[in-house]
């Protein structure tokens, strides 16, 4: 009965309710959209640098990723192959050469990342075959190289063209080797496009003088959530002389980027609840202030305090429940749609482009960020009527019955 | 079975800073089954004696004796379980919770004492229909006149079986004839279930039915 006399009291001013549920339902919305929109770019900014070079866990010859010279490759890759061969938690992976070099073309040079991939396999780990825009990806051909649009420009290069790169080779000299530019691609990273180039493994095996060795293993697993975990059964197969990272590892910088975009949402989210709280706050001590007498008749019959206390919150609380509800809908309606066909940011594509998020971003709402907005409102409509109904029950009874 | 007494009972408000004397030393004692009314001209501290008998209101001096038990010092809380067990309540200005059915304000009482829905239901309709109201049960406050809100108010008063019902000027707002039906039911309810009323008027209707008659003057039991 309680309940039913707050819902009632609710709708006695209904455009006041109303006003306060479009206020809760426009902060739930905006919430949700917010929470989708961050959550969709910090996956995209995540998920492009794993599916570019990153993958979920590499696996190195140890001290390879603090000292990434020619002569640091893995000293025995087919017991590391094996190993991932025998882990089920493993989906694929993709042996790599590196170096470190300069590529040049008739008109111009720049600093390079040479990756040497068997490309059957990359194009199970990274994006690069699918980000060719021009040309085709790396097949069986010796010479042949891919490089990324941003680096095309600032050559001066297309497709056809040819280039030469140079890299230190594992006896210290310089050696270098001429390709013929086969495809170029384009990924959301323009700092990435500028400075990496592919080529086949065996052909930069053979200008650094590694023999049939590698670098690096990039690895993608099943589930990314058990990163740690294989990374553990890697790190106890291997044994000592490899090193294995996962990408929370090789992106600190990014992964700190995330949390800290995390803890200004939630702050975003506070300054949200606070203002709503205050309209709350308002809207509840209006609706205390006019029902004085009615609380004084409450009290003369017999009800105590902590029941009238509770009634004034449920009234905020079931607002909050209907703000919550509506909002939810409102802000599905519009996070489901733009999942699907994404936000079009091209107008920022330039600075997004250099934090590695593509100009389209799909916002991603998780099951935690449904379920903290719809605990957020309830709490926050609650939280709203403490002070109006702690007012109302500091009122003496005769005081209350005599208002006028 | 005396059900109220004060001793020596004292008001003083604070009008402004000013103190205001509202009663002086009142000595009273209502037994079970009384018919009282409180008569006097407006002032005369009617409606503060009523709130004191009805542990709305604390004396600044004296003693107040419920059932024969100091209520006086009581809590806050303590004074709200003597109201909601024990005491009914009529206003002048009816006072019923306008968001509720007449049933609905009938049952709230009942629904404070814990009772479950259906057995309240039950109570409130039979009373309902005792006093002649069974018609108004799903009416909300502003779709009755003010006798039929008084006479629901009445009901809200009764149907906890208080020891006391305290009425504070009821037929005010209402004409003569509506105040007349008013005051049979709650003659009826004096006389049929022994339900003690202590009423504060100054409607001559009123005090000419009462079967015992307490003058106040100037804060001061006249006769």
């Amino acid at each position: 009965m309680l309940l039913k006399l707050a819902w009632r009291n609710i709708w006695r001013n209904k455009r006041r309710s109303l006003i306060v549920l479009i206020s809760l339902v426009v902060g739930l919305t905006a919430i949700v959209l917010t929470d989708g929109l961050s959550n969709g770019m910090m996956r995209q900014m995540l998920f492009n640098q794993i599916n570019l070079d990153i993958s979920h866990i590499q696996i190195h010859k140890s001290g390879f990723n603090n000292n990434k010279i020619v002569k640091n490759f893995i000293p025995d890759y087919k017991n590391v192959e094996f190993v991932l061969q025998k882990n089920p938690g493993v989906e694929a992976y993709s042996k790599r050469v590196f170096a470190t070099g300069i590529l040049s073309s008739a008109n111009n040079s720049s600093g390079v990342t040479i990756y040497g991939i068997v490309p059957s396999e990359e194009a199970k780990v990274s994006i690069i075959k699918s980000s060719i825009i021009d040309g085709k990806y790396l097949g069986s051909g010796k010479r042949e190289i891919i490089i990324g649009k941003k680096l095309a420009d600032k050559l001066g290069v297309e497709v056809g063209d040819k280039v030469v790169a140079m890299a230190n080779s594992s006896k210290g000299d310089i050696a270098s080797d001429a390709f013929k530019i086969i495809g170029i691609f384009q990924t959301s990273n323009s700092e990435y496009d500028k400075m990496t180039v592919y080529v086949q493994a065996a052909t930069e095996q053979d200008m650094l003088g590694i023999g049939d060795n590698y670098h690096e293993f990039a690895v993608i697993t099943k589930d990314y959530n058990k990163v740690a975990s294989i990374q553990n059964n890697f790190e106890k197969s291997l044994g000592t002389g490899y090193e294995v990272y996962t990408y929370r590892d090789l992106l600190p910088m990014l992964i700190y980027q995330m949390d800290l975009y995390k803890e200004s949402m939630m702050i975003l989210n506070v300054i949200i609840g606070l203002a709503l709280i205050f309209g709350i706050i308002n809207t509840m001590l209006m609706s205390v202030f006019e029902r004085i007498q009615e609380f004084g008749v409450l009290m003369a019959i017999g009800m105590k305090n902590n029941r009238l206390y509770l009634m004034i919150v449920f009234e905020a609380f079931i607002l909050g429940v209907i703000g919550t509800l509506a909002g939810l809908v409102f802000g599905l309606l519009l996070d489901i749609p733009l999942a699907h066909s994404g936000i079009n940011l091209s107008i920022f594509a330039t600075g997004l482009e250099s934090f590695g998020i593509g100009a389209v971003i799909y916002p991603v709402l998780s099951v935690g960020n449904i379920i903290n907005a719809v605990l957020f409102m309830p709490i926050v409509a609650v939280l709203g009527a403490l002070y109006p109904a702690y007012r109302a029950i500091k009122l003496e009874p005769i005081y209350a019955i005599n208002y006028v | 079975m005396e059900i109220v007494k004060t001793e020596n009972l004292v008001k003083i408000y604070q009008d402004n800073g000013v103190p205001v004397e509202a009663l002086k030393m009142i000595n009273l004692s209502v037994s079970k089954g009384e018919y009282v009314v409180i008569a006097g001209p407006s002032g005369s501290g009617k409606t503060t004696l009523l709130n004191l008998l009805g542990a709305l209101d604390k004396p600044t001096k004296g003693k107040i004796y419920f059932e024969g038990e100091d209520i006086t010092l009581k809590e806050k809380s303590d004074l709200a379980k003597i109201r909601l067990h024990k005491l009914g309540f009529i206003f002048q200005a009816y006072n019923l919770i306008p968001v509720l059915s007449a049933i609905e304000n009938i049952e709230f009482s009942m629904m404070l004492l814990g009772i479950p829905e259906k057995e309240r239901k039950e109570k409130a309709l039979s009373l309902m229909d005792e006093l002649g109201i069974k018609e108004l049960a799903d009416k909300r406050p502003n779709e009755m006149s003010g006798g039929q809100q008084q006479r629901v108010a009445v009901t809200r008063a009764i149907v906890n079986n208080p020891s006391l019902v305290l009425a504070d000027e009821p037929t005010a707002n209402l004409d003569s004839v509506t105040a007349g039906h008013l005051l049979d039911l709650m003659e009826r309810m004096n006389a049929e279930k022994n339900i003690t009323f202590i009423f504060s008027s100054h409607d001559r209707q009123v005090i000419d039915r009462a079967k015992r008659l307490i003058i106040l003057k100037d804060g001061l039991i006249e006769s």
